[in-house]
């Protein structure tokens, strides 16, 4: 049997894998761009020890490796009573790790959308999560679009990470299969090309909310 | 956490920043290269970049670090687990790098460009002289930029052995049976170190704006 | 007087973008030490056409002979390299409506860098040189400046030394005053007329109505890319012959 029939045999072995990334990468995903989203305008408001303390966690998280994070939830947590298993702990590093990014690019769009948006819906009576959810988070992402693409890259790399913590994911799957039947190549290769093809997706998607920004004159050069 | 923990964790801190380093100084210059390819359009070359820059962003560190380590053993390359990683993170850090040079070329104000054609000044003069010196300013924060998130991805190279900051918790707790203060002190480490890289970054950012007239 | 040998010869220059046409068949004639001043409301296609003088756009039609040597164009008829039209370009200064100064470099730096790496000056004769001609538009005292510490009328100064440092044939000034705020034009403007008086050759794109009347010796005037009248100054500003140029300088009332 060659090296790729071998492979071939053990496919369900890799789509299992394949599976474990996609779920994890689709759910924290969603997962941080909501919670990024209800942070932002906490992150900006008034009240200095709200905007404090959220500061601290947002910088915190984006000078951390996402490993370490992931390594205090899996193997720090205990030490308090808490303990989760891989995957919980994974998919909560996930989450709780890239909100932060979320909230500070959304931060610093938000900044850069003229005032007169913010104030003009105000004086229509906006206000609070409507404001946000019609008037101001629309803009923000469809400004921003190649950034949030970029980020929704880094969480589909970040997910391979949990590996090192044995959730099964493409990457645990393509090692396992290496170094059960000695495939050195093919795993590893097939692996690479569906990363490639999800981050290929992705670019596709912000490609067309750049089309649907440029339609509405948003979005920058 | 007993003096040799942290001792330890020095040593695996070394190891992270020895690695990081040569990963990026190797990374800028290759990812320069990389750019003048693309940017000048050399035949079939300057597809084989793009095809490279395109898979190099899109494969997770951890991944490739396994790849070249398990794999070009088999081609006859025998590679030790240092190697491996500094050439994982390399590789990567240079796609990404690759991306950086092409802005800056890409948005270098056209204007300067006539006035030096109008005088006379030829291509490669003038991107010497005139359009390198600056795009070193206008890289430069993302550069710097590129090279936290190398530090933050560093860990990754722990997957095929090498005891870095991270897996040299996973060494200390072995020996005290408390895993959380020696992950809380590397994660200290990393915040030291890389905010120091950020801080570096915001200074020429601040300096990158006075320059784009 | 004999028929002196027009130092720049522009024959039939057509240029179009995207389909519509923006210089139609244009033909000048400049000779040595004449100062010319082409008018037109915008989107005359006057930049456009001396943007094609020195080949910074490529003409569609037509043809551009510098001192006999034809621009753009080699004698069969082949274009030229980008190096063999930069040779040609070394005889042409040009001054941009936005200076384009190079901002790395101090000023003096800036006026020397041509000399030095086109010309192969030594550093020493293109300091003299330079510092020469910043004195001569009053910025010696700015040698060791960078470019963001001046004020507009400042830049475009040094941009004139810089282009005059080539020693051209000819100066193209592609509206050099647009750019600045009015107090600032000048002293611009003073320093291109003591160019004109010293008898620099000069092809002036401009809006400034006093420099092209009290300085050149003729005026064209363009209107959706074809020249329209030529003439003598005292004669375009008193008598102009077509109505194009009536309602242009009726604006300027």
């Amino acid at each position: 049997m060659t090296d790729l029939q071998i492979v071939l045999n053990e496919w369900p072995r890799l789509a299992s894998g394949f599976g474990n990334t996609v779920l994890l990468f689709g759910t924290s995903a969603v997962g941080a761009f909501l919670l990024g989203a209800l942070m932002v305008g906490p992150l900006r408001s008034q009240n200095k020890v709200i905007r404090v303390a959220l500061h601290s966690f947002v910088d915190g998280m984006r000078m951390l490796p996402f490993l370490i994070f992931v390594y205090l939830l899996y193997y720090g947590l205990p030490t308090f009573g808490v303990k989760l298993d891989a995957w919980t702990a994974g998919l909560l590093g996930l989450i709780i790790y890239h909100c932060a990014y979320v909230a500070e690019i959304l931060r610093g769009a938000w900044d850069q959308l003229p005032a007169g948006q913010t104030e003009s819906a105000q004086a229509h009576g906006y206000h609070g999560h409507r404001l946000m959810r019609r008037i101001i988070l629309p803009q923000l992402f469809l400004n921003s679009a190649p950034v949030f693409g970029n980020q929704l890259i880094y969480i589909l790399k970040d997910t391979s990470f949990l590996m090192i913590i044995t959730v099964q994911d493409l990457t645990y799957a393509a090692s396992s299969l290496q170094s059960m039947y000695f495939v050195p190549l093919e795993p590893f290769l097939i692996a690479m090309s569906l990363y490639w093809v999800i981050s290929l997706s992705i670019e596709g998607l912000v490609r067309a909310v750049q089309r649907t920004a440029k339609v509405r004159g948003l979005g920058r050069a | 956490m007993t003096a040799g923990g942290f001792q330890m964790l020095l040593n695996g801190a070394w190891t992270t920043i020895w690695i990081s380093l040569i990963a990026i100084v190797c990374g800028v210059p290759i990812g320069f290269g990389f750019s003048l390819i693309r940017v000048k359009r050399v035949p079939v070359l300057s597809q084989i970049v793009a095809l490279y820059v395109s898979l190099g962003r899109a494969t997770p560190l951890v991944t490739l670090a396994l790849f070249l380590f398990v794999t070009l053993p088999v081609f006859g390359i025998d590679i030790d687990k240092y190697t491996a990683g500094v050439v994982a993170l390399t590789l990567n850090t240079a796609s990404f790098n690759t991306e950086v040079w092409r802005s800056a070329y890409l948005a270098f104000p056209q204007s300067q460009i006539e006035a030096a054609r109008a005088m006379g000044m030829k291509q490669r003069l003038y991107f010497w002289r005139i359009m390198l010196p600056q795009m070193w300013y206008s890289a430069l924060p993302s550069l710097v930029n590129e090279m936290t998130l190398l530090i933050k991805a560093s860990p990754a190279i722990a997957v095929i052995g090498v005891v870095d900051l991270t897996r040299v918790t996973n060494r200390i707790a072995a020996q005290t049976y408390e895993p959380l203060p020696p992950i809380l002190i590397a994660g200290a480490m990393y915040i030291v170190i890389i905010s120091v890289l950020v801080r570096l970054q915001r200074r020429l950012e601040k300096r990158a704006e006075r320059y784009a007239t | 007087m004999p028929e002196q040998i027009p130092v720049l010869v522009v024959d039939g220059i057509s240029k179009s973008f995207d389909g519509l046409e923006v210089v139609s068949n244009v033909s000048l004639k400049i000779h040595s030490g004449e100062t010319i001043s082409i008018l037109g409301p915008s989107g005359s296609g006057k930049s456009t056409l001396l943007r094609c003088i020195n080949w910074l756009e490529k003409p569609d039609r037509g043809d551009v002979y510098l001192a006999n040597q034809r621009v753009g164009r080699k004698e069969d008829g082949q274009l030229m390299s980008d190096a063999e039209l930069a040779s040609i370009r070394v005889q042409m200064g040009m001054v941009f409506q936005n200076f384009n100064l190079w901002p790395h470099f101090t000023v003096l730096q800036n006026v020397i860098e041509c000399p030095v790496h086109v010309l192969g000056l030594s550093k020493d004769d293109a300091v003299f040189r330079a510092e020469q001609l910043l004195e001569k538009v009053g910025l010696k005292v700015k040698r060791d400046a960078y470019p963001y510490s001046l004020s507009g009328g400042q830049k475009q100064r040094v941009a004139i030394a810089r282009a005059l440092a080539m020693s051209p044939t000819v100066l193209l000034f592609d509206e050099p005053t647009s750019a600045l705020d009015p107090e600032l034009v000048g002293e611009v403007l003073a320093v291109m007329r003591d160019l004109a008086a010293e008898g620099m050759t000069m092809v002036v794109v401009t809006h400034e109505m006093s420099f092209a009347r009290d300085v050149c010796e003729e005026v064209v005037f363009m209107d959706e890319g074809q020249v329209v009248e030529r003439s003598k100054p005292e004669r375009f500003f008193s008598n102009p012959q077509t109505d194009r140029a009536k309602r242009f300088l009726a604006r300027y009332e």
